[in-house]
């Protein structure tokens, strides 16, 4: 386990106030925040800068963490290879109470869960405090065709559980889930269960996995509908046409294009999309696909259109 | 490395929405930051007329009072900018996907 630098994380020193630590955070986070960032790897370094800042802007978990990277610094631990020394907190007490919002503690590293995870509960456990364990959040990237059918898939979390002497523990969980059919993007599959483990004999907390749609080579999802590229002939656009379509659902549907379609035009297959109590649409984009002029027959033909349509100015509206 | 099954997984969802308490825990809150988040409309109810313990949440009341939570706690934003940030954020988010759609991104 690798040994983290907090201060450097955020940009700071060591001596810096909390005001310091504050305004580090907030302009990092508004840096690498997923819905502004253009940094490659915006998610990761906002997931360190979040547990940097859990850390350094709570003063029993500053002090804590400043006297055993002092330990670390005196004894030098190998690179790498870091593991907290026994009893390393012993005189700090850390807590975390059901108010404090999400327990965002499931993204955060091993360095992280082994140092202050297990010493958030065991202050919990001295202060005989009982609740309901906090429900945790994560997300899962599954395929177009499992949300809409359904799938059983595998997910490993580092998830808290308490050992037969009362001990807390991090261990790296692997779930079988059950994705019911019809869910979509944005919509939360609850765990009854599987969050954090009660304190003081309550129940355990539910985990929540935020459903994320991973990219399709055919098709493209904005909220319950679906969209699809529909290449068509020039011919196919300009007469009309019944052209065969591959359903995200799968099977085979037989299509209008319709006469004087144009490139952009969209075609709506009512309820094709992702189900719902409001069932989405699949959205055919029509795209004309020109034949490419590579024989002597298909210059011919290209050059019989062009007279036969030689009124045809498709630069008209720019005056020329 | 143990696999656990799990059985008793479930899309929340109109059929099976979040109670009052259920969301609150869900974003490490209480029930009476719910409600304020209810009367900024960061989170909808369908029947707000209705007692507080009879109110039924979406995925998308989630996702938002998860983000409101983080905000509050990350920036120290009061509830009604907050409210303005997501309208923001989700206005983005749309644009960003409809752009997607039409293979510009």
């Amino acid at each position: 386990m690798e040994f983290k630098d907090y201060y450097s994380a955020l940009g700071i020193d060591r001596t810096a106030s909390d005001d310091e630590v504050r305004k580090a955070y907030r302009k990092l986070a508004r840096k690498y925040h997923p819905d502004v960032s253009k940094e490659p790897d915006a998610e990761k370094r906002m997931r360190d800068i979040n547990e940097a800042n859990d850390v350094l802007r709570d003063k029993e978990k500053r002090a804590a963490y400043d006297a055993l990277a002092d330990r670390v610094a005196r004894g030098g631990s190998p690179e790498g290879d870091f593991q907290p020394p026994p009893g390393w907190d012993a005189g700090f007490e850390f807590h975390r109470g059901p108010r404090q919002g999400p327990a965002d503690h499931a993204d955060f590293s091993e360095f992280f869960s082994s140092l202050f995870g297990e010493a958030e509960r065991r202050g919990a456990a001295r202060q005989n405090y009982r609740a309901r364990g906090e429900d945790h959040h994560a997300a899962i990237e599954i395929a177009l065709e499992d949300a809409l059918n359904g799938a059983e898939r595998e997910i490993t979390l580092r998830a808290q559980t308490v050992d037969a002497h009362g001990h807390p523990q991090w261990e790296n969980r692997t779930l079988s889930v059950k994705i019911p059919p019809g869910v979509h993007p944005g919509q939360f599959i609850r765990l009854a269960g599987q969050g954090m483990p009660g304190h003081g004999g309550e129940a355990a907390g539910d985990l929540y996995l935020e459903v994320r749609i991973a990219p399709h080579k055919l098709y493209r999802v904005e909220e319950r509908d679906i969209y699809m590229t529909l290449p068509v002939t020039p011919t196919e656009a300009a007469l009309g046409a019944q052209v065969h379509v591959p359903t995200p659902g799968g099977g085979v549907v037989e299509v209008t294009v319709p006469r004087h379609a144009r490139s952009g035009m969209k075609l709506r297959l009512k309820g094709r999309g992702l189900k719902g109590k409001t069932p989405g649409d699949l959205y055919l984009l029509i795209e004309i696909a020109l034949p490419p002029a590579d024989s002597d027959a298909t210059r011919k033909a290209y050059e019989q259109l062009a007279q036969a349509a030689s009124s045809f100015n498709p630069r008209q509206h720019l005056g020329v | 490395m143990a696999t656990v099954s799990v059985t008793t997984a479930t899309a929340v969802s109109a059929s099976q929405p979040l109670a009052l308490n259920e969301l609150a825990h869900a974003v490490g809150a209480d029930t009476a930051w719910v409600v304020q988040l209810v009367e900024v409309g960061i989170v909808q109810v369908t029947a707000a007329e209705a007692p507080p313990e009879h109110w039924q949440f979406s995925s998308t009341d989630l996702q938002c009072a998860l983000e409101a939570r983080r905000l509050e706690r990350d920036f120290g934003v009061g509830l009604d900018a907050a409210a303005l940030i997501l309208d923001l954020q989700h206005e983005v988010r749309r644009l960003k996907a409809v752009l997607q759609v039409h293979g510009l991104r």
